[in-house]
């Protein structure tokens, strides 16, 4: 589903991202870890181009999304794409209701009573389909998060990205989030997702990647990782988190 | 002193009606209402174009942004009585026939206010966090589609206050109409002055007192509404406005 050759990415002279080679397959969820500056977030935000690579192909249901192409394709290419940011970025001038409804309305130009109906499905998903009328600056942290979670499902997205989706909430927000995410994965639903909640990826991950420096060191099931990480620098990230 | 005032009554009470609208129906429309309806329409259609400048000066094309940025820079280099004058001498060489002082004072501040405000919608689309840009463009909007649905609005929102405050500004700039005879308030005022030539203190005291009742009262408008765009952004925005530093319309590689 989601295939990455040789990627490689520099800002400046800093090395981001080194010859990466991976692949997500359909219905799998790949939990990206390693410390902070480990080029995570940057991976995730080249599948949807939000960051370009200097070098390598990376192929999105078949597409190469990196290729150059014409900014109509990149943008329904991107709109078949669900991210889901760290700060929910949710528009705060529209509605629950109009933020969820705003992609499939102008840019996929689908019928008003159509995509509503499929709005308001969604936030029912999430559990807060009584906030539809209600403003972004109404709503919790977590409850933001979710409606983030509907407003990139609104385009029927086959595959998701979440990057760090609890960082940016108080703690007792980030189970209702990750309830949402879990749900997704147990639909089927192809995932990436850069995060620091450990219990959360080794119960939902189908596979860990362990990032850092800008390199993939490490992909194994969750019941590998966490328990016989083989790379020297997963085993002494893994030991620092044990020891707080 | 008490005298001056009773001067400065009497002569409202002989000439408003010049002071309101000028020599109207017997001539052009002057006065106050010349002076507002000036500003007004400068501002109503210096917005379009600013708003246009800025996009241009934030586009990811060089095509557009360097002509842009290169008009903005002239016309807040100059004085705004250069323009006046470029505008008084070019328009008829450019049209082919001679045009009023209001239409060439108009012009002039459609120009001047244009490149002014568009530095205001620039402000003010910056201002927005990076990430909204991002998350439009992420849904599968274009550049302009995210402009137009998400950035827009909520800077054109945000910039409501320094809006009023350029109108203001605009108010005061028209006075300098009066150099190619545009039958504004000071003109009046000039008039008045000729007619009765021994009262220039009562006379000029006269037109700053209107003009500061007419700027405070829409200075104080700005604040006020200010005050209420500040409350209702702390009620339901996200992410405060001061917090968003890097710039929204940095993300343009591509439309």
């Amino acid at each position: 589903m989601i295939t990455f050759a040789n990627v490689n990415k520099w800002y400046g002279s800093y090395h981001a991202l080194v010859d990466i080679n991976a692949e997500v397959r359909k219905g799998e969820v790949v939990v990206l870890c390693g410390p902070s500056g480990s080029g995570k977030s940057t991976l995730i935000r080249t599948v949807n181009r939000l960051e370009e690579i200097k070098s390598g192909q990376l192929l999105f249901d078949g597409h190469d999304v990196q290729a150059s192409m014409p900014h109509q394709e990149l943008n329904r290419l991107r709109s078949r794409i669900g991210f889901v940011f760290q700060s929910f970025n949710l528009f705060p001038h529209l509605s629950v209701l109009d933020n969820v409804m705003l992609s499939p309305l102008h840019v996929r130009g689908e019928r008003r009573h159509v995509v509503r109906e499929r709005a308001l499905r969604l936030l029912d998903r999430v559990g807060l389909i009584s906030k539809a009328q209600h403003y972004p600056g109404q709503l919790s942290g977590g409850q933001q998060q979710r409606v983030a979670i509907a407003r990139a499902l609104a385009m029927e997205p086959p595959a998701m990205l979440f990057d760090e989706p609890t960082s940016a909430l108080d703690p007792e927000m980030v189970g209702e989030v990750l309830s949402v995410i879990r749900s997704l994965a147990d639909d089927g639903m192809t995932m990436m997702c850069v995060t620091h909640e450990m219990n959360f990826a080794r119960e939902v991950a189908d596979r860990i990647w362990f990032m850092d420096a800008g390199k993939i060191l490490e992909t194994a099931t969750p019941e590998d990782f966490f328990s016989r990480p083989q790379h020297p620098r997963a085993q002494r990230f893994l030991s620092d988190l044990r020891a707080h | 002193m008490i005298m001056d005032i009773l001067d400065i009554l009497d002569i409202v009470r002989d000439n408003w009606i010049l002071l309101l609208i000028g020599q109207y129906p017997n001539g052009p429309l002057g006065g106050i209402a010349c002076t507002l309806i000036l500003s007004l329409l400068g501002i109503v259609l210096a917005f379009p174009l600013s708003v246009l400048l800025a996009l241009a000066r934030l586009s990811p094309w060089r095509l557009l942004r360097w002509p842009a940025t290169t008009l903005v820079y002239i016309v807040r280099g100059v004085p705004l009585l250069m323009v006046i004058l470029w505008v008084y001498f070019l328009v008829p060489l450019l049209i082919g026939h001679s045009v009023s002082g209001f239409v060439t004072m108009l012009c002039t501040l459609v120009i001047y206010e244009g490149a002014y405000l568009s530095e205001v919608v620039r402000a003010g689309i910056e201002a927005l966090p990076r990430g909204q840009m991002e998350a439009a463009r992420a849904l599968g909007l274009s550049h302009l589609g995210a402009m137009r649905l998400v950035i827009l609005p909520q800077a054109l929102y945000n910039m409501l206050p320094s809006l009023l405050s350029q109108f203001v500004a605009t108010i005061k700039e028209t006075t300098l109409g009066y150099v190619i005879n545009v039958p504004e308030l000071t003109f009046a005022a000039n008039q008045i002055n000729n007619q009765l030539l021994t009262k220039p203190f009562q006379v000029f005291a006269m037109l700053a007192l209107i003009y500061f009742v007419v700027c405070w009262a829409l200075t104080q408008g700005a604040h006020l509404l200010d005050r209420r765009i500040a409350r209702k952004r702390a009620g339901s925005s996200t992410v405060p406005v001061a917090q968003a530093l890097p710039s929204c319309a940095s993300l343009s590689a591509e439309a």
